[in-house]
């Protein structure tokens, strides 16, 4: 029954809805077939533009979904004729096309891939919004407040760094799932966050993105029912965003959780939250991070009135969040949950342990919270130069506003000369120059944020200024370091206080760039369960001292076995010792020819690379260089103390590192 | 966005093969995160009625079964278009009839 009378919109607002519903499931569909998402993808856009040009006049057919899904799949069928019609017969080939049929998993693969760690974070979620979402660059650019340029290159950028890669379109297996299944879920959940954080209500946009999230999510829940974290996130995300209507004033200011009026939060949101809660909890296993989050949640939700809130079970829950999470944000809630449950001597212990977190140095909530135990304890004056920090710190007005009327509501403390008075003296002497007062004025402005603008110079110390370096400064480079440190050393000197004494001063970088030690090294290579390919790969580019992607350029026919080395494409050598050696001759395994290093798989039809890049005896491609420095981050993540993993350039040794850069400018 | 759809009409009893496609319909669409709520109604229900301050209460104000509401959908969508597309795809299956589609207002509508 074709459709006479469209009222409620033009026939292109219905082809961009039926769109927005159907493209997972159609883009999930042709890269089962061709094996190649940003291909498929691309058919899926042709089908799109053949609706827009055909349904203005036919009219929108019956089941337009399966209109678009079969216009694409001819495509996608003349396409793969095109590519294979010499190894071949069409007619096969087209057989096989037509009866394969879309599987339920296929959009779940999508996501995975849409996710894949190989991305980087702003490509993972452009990718998952673009082809799980079915937004177009435009609305996603709108949404992150960018340019629709840049999108599109990050999205192209992603599909060739997937096609690069190899990343197959297949479930992860049981090793990979938990890390995988880790990053969807990061990716859901900073969609809804960039939605839920917006303040704005200028574009529709941004608050859109919590209802794709949560989409995402309650998807997510279906294709993956057995996964409690799946659950836990999407009862986190239920349960946020039914205080929505209340978590902002009539004036758009925010209204803390506990000054929300319950009556408006959403019942059926709640609702939904406690049923993906239940679920969650019916599968058991230890509860992971989004499981706790949610379980969180649920304690406020449940709580009819904020003085009814569980904050004894809250505190248990952040004990264990913080084992899993022990991200500085979550480490403040819990004292904050711990100060509630236990009371404030506690909550201010773990408030302190804070301190000197860098992520948190502008952050106004941990002067405001540590403010807030302090008054509790009648350290009203203490709680005031909080507060006052708190108010310099946000850049919420209405939050501003607030801040300082509680400030003003305390005693102050003791008299005396302020720091903000002290600095500001020492910086108006008419001896300085104005680049010197310029830069001692950055180094001031830091210290009376870190330390409060009415604190008594007379209480400052040495400890205080060495830990505000430490917050403020410690990753910066050595010589704004030293800056810093000169500012205060003459601040003291000017002030007759001792203050620069704990800062020493730095000779060098810090260490973040250097290579990895023969101790850390020696972990690496006595871990058993490292592959061959990755055990010669790291091997011989310590040995080499030549960056992996020249290695990784290394043909079997170019190896010279009794020198110990080969010869690269550009006519250079490439040398290594003994253990690679030992090594080197497993990997081969007998090939006489072709990349060194083989990807685990061989490429799609539809992305056969130039016959260099492909063993002719096995019909693998060669490994990328994304994949392998994917490989070695995760493979060094549980070595690395920040957790991130190292890149493959760190196992060059630093003497030769600076010797090829000799050799390499002159 | 949020609308709520009330259908009306559609066939008084519906054989296997409508269920079968109506269970699945709503299955789909509860999967992917748009259908929060959906129900059937008892076909007559109660009208309650004030008039000057005196309540009055009767039964079934229908008079015909077609004028019934037979059944409810709440979906949120991300736009008008979505749920017209989606209530399209409900009368696909129910057939002939009446589906009244009202955006049900938010904090930010």
């Amino acid at each position: 029954m074709p459709d006479t009378s469209r009222s409620g919109g033009s026939t292109d607002g219905t082809i961009e809805a039926v769109w927005k519903l159907e493209s997972a499931r159609i883009i999930a569909g042709l890269t089962r077939l061709v094996r190649d998402v940003g291909l498929a993808e691309e058919l899926a856009q042709d089908a799109l533009v053949a609706a827009l040009e055909q349904w203005p006049e036919s009219g929108v057919p019956d089941n337009p979904g399966a209109w678009l899904t079969a216009i694409a799949k001819r495509r996608a069928i003349d396409h793969l004729r095109r590519a294979q019609r010499l190894e071949r017969k069409q007619a096969e080939l087209a057989r096989e096309a037509q009866q394969a049929h879309d599987e339920p998993d296929d959009v779940l693969r999508l996501i995975f891939m849409s996710c894949h760690p190989v991305l980087p974070t702003e490509a993972r979620v452009a990718m998952t919004l673009r082809l799980v979402g079915g937004l177009t660059a435009a609305e996603i650019a709108r949404a992150y407040l960018t340019t629709e340029a840049r999108v599109a290159q990050r999205i192209a950028d992603a599909k060739r760094t997937l096609a690069a890669a190899g990343v197959p379109f297949e479930l992860p297996d049981a090793a990979e799932l938990a890390g995988r299944l880790s990053s969807v879920l990061e990716v859901v959940y900073l969609i809804f966050n960039e939605g839920y954080s917006a303040t704005s209500g200028d574009d529709l946009m941004r608050p859109g993105l919590t209802l794709e999230a949560l989409r995402l999510g309650r998807l997510l829940a279906e294709l993956a029912p057995g996964e409690p974290e799946v659950h836990g996130l999407v009862a986190l995300m239920e349960i946020q965003e039914s205080r929505s209507a209340a978590r902002a004033g009539p004036s758009g200011e925010p209204v803390q959780l506990h000054e929300q009026n319950r009556g408006r939060w959403d019942q059926l949101l709640i609702r939904r939250g406690f049923t993906a809660m239940l679920r969650a909890r019916e599968l058991g296993g230890r509860p992971g991070p989004y499981v706790l989050q949610a379980a969180i949640a649920v304690c406020h939700a449940q709580a009819r009135t904020a003085e009814e809130t569980d904050w004894a079970q809250i505190a248990t829950l952040y004990d264990g969040l913080v084992h899993q999470l022990p991200t500085p944000i979550v480490r403040l809630n819990r004292a904050v949950a711990v100060g509630n449950a236990r009371g404030p001597v506690a909550g201010l212990a773990l408030v302190d342990e804070l301190a000197g977190d860098p992520a948190l140095r502008d952050y106004h909530l941990l002067p405001g919270v540590r403010g807030d135990l302090l008054v509790r304890l009648g350290r009203y004056a203490q709680a005031r130069l909080e507060f006052e920090r708190a108010a310099a710190l946000t850049r919420n007005a209405a939050e501003r506003a607030f801040l300082l009327r509680r400030a003003a509501s305390l005693p102050a403390g003791d008299s005396g000369v302020t720091l903000a008075e002290a600095a500001a003296s020492f910086l108006a002497r008419s001896e300085l120059d104005t680049a010197t007062a310029r830069a001692y004025g950055q180094t001031m402005r830091r210290l009376r944020l870190a330390l409060g603008d009415r604190r008594p110079l007379a209480t400052l110390t040495a400890a205080d200024v060495a830990r505000v370096f430490t917050t403020a400064w410690g990753s910066a480079a050595a010589a704004t370091w030293n800056r810093h440190r000169a500012a205060v050393r003459s601040f003291g000197a000017w002030a007759s206080v001792d203050l620069a004494s704990d800062v020493d001063r730095r000779a060098s970088a810090p260490a973040r760039a250097e290579p990895l030690d023969h101790a850390w090294l020696a972990e690496l290579w006595n871990r058993p369960e490292v592959p061959l390919r990755e055990r010669v790969l790291w091997r011989l580019v310590h040995e080499s001292a030549v960056p992996a992607r020249v290695v990784l350029s290394l043909n079997v026919e170019d190896v010279d076995w009794d020198d110990r080395r080969a010869r690269t494409g550009g006519g250079d050598w490439v040398a290594w010792r003994a253990e690679t050696a030992r090594l080197l001759p497993r990997l081969v395994a007998g090939r006489t020819r072709g990349p060194l290093f083989l990807s685990e798989r061989r490429p799609a039809p539809s992305r056969t690379p130039p016959g260099a890049d492909l063993c002719p005896e096995t019909g693998r491609r060669r490994l990328s260089y994304e994949r392998a420095e994917y490989l070695f981050k995760q493979a060094t993540k549980p070595l690395d103390p920040a957790g991130t993993g190292y890149t493959l350039r760190r196992l060059i040794p630093r003497a030769e590192r600076r010797g090829r850069r000799a050799s390499a400018a002159g | 966005m949020r609308y709520l759809m009330l259908a009306k009409g559609g066939d008084q009893n519906p054989d296997e093969k409508l269920q079968a496609e109506m269970a699945e319909f709503i299955q789909e669409t509860a999967a992917a995160g748009v259908l929060l709520a959906t129900g059937g109604l008892e076909p007559g229900g109660t009208r309650m009625i004030s008039s000057g301050g005196e309540i009055t209460v009767t039964d079934g104000p229908y008079t015909e079964a077609k004028e019934a509401v037979g059944g409810f959908a709440l979906v949120e969508v991300r736009s008008k278009e979505e749920a017209l597309e989606l209530a399209r795809r409900f009368r696909g299956i129910v057939g002939d009839g009446e589906s009244l589609i009202h955006q049900v207002f938010g904090p930010a509508d």
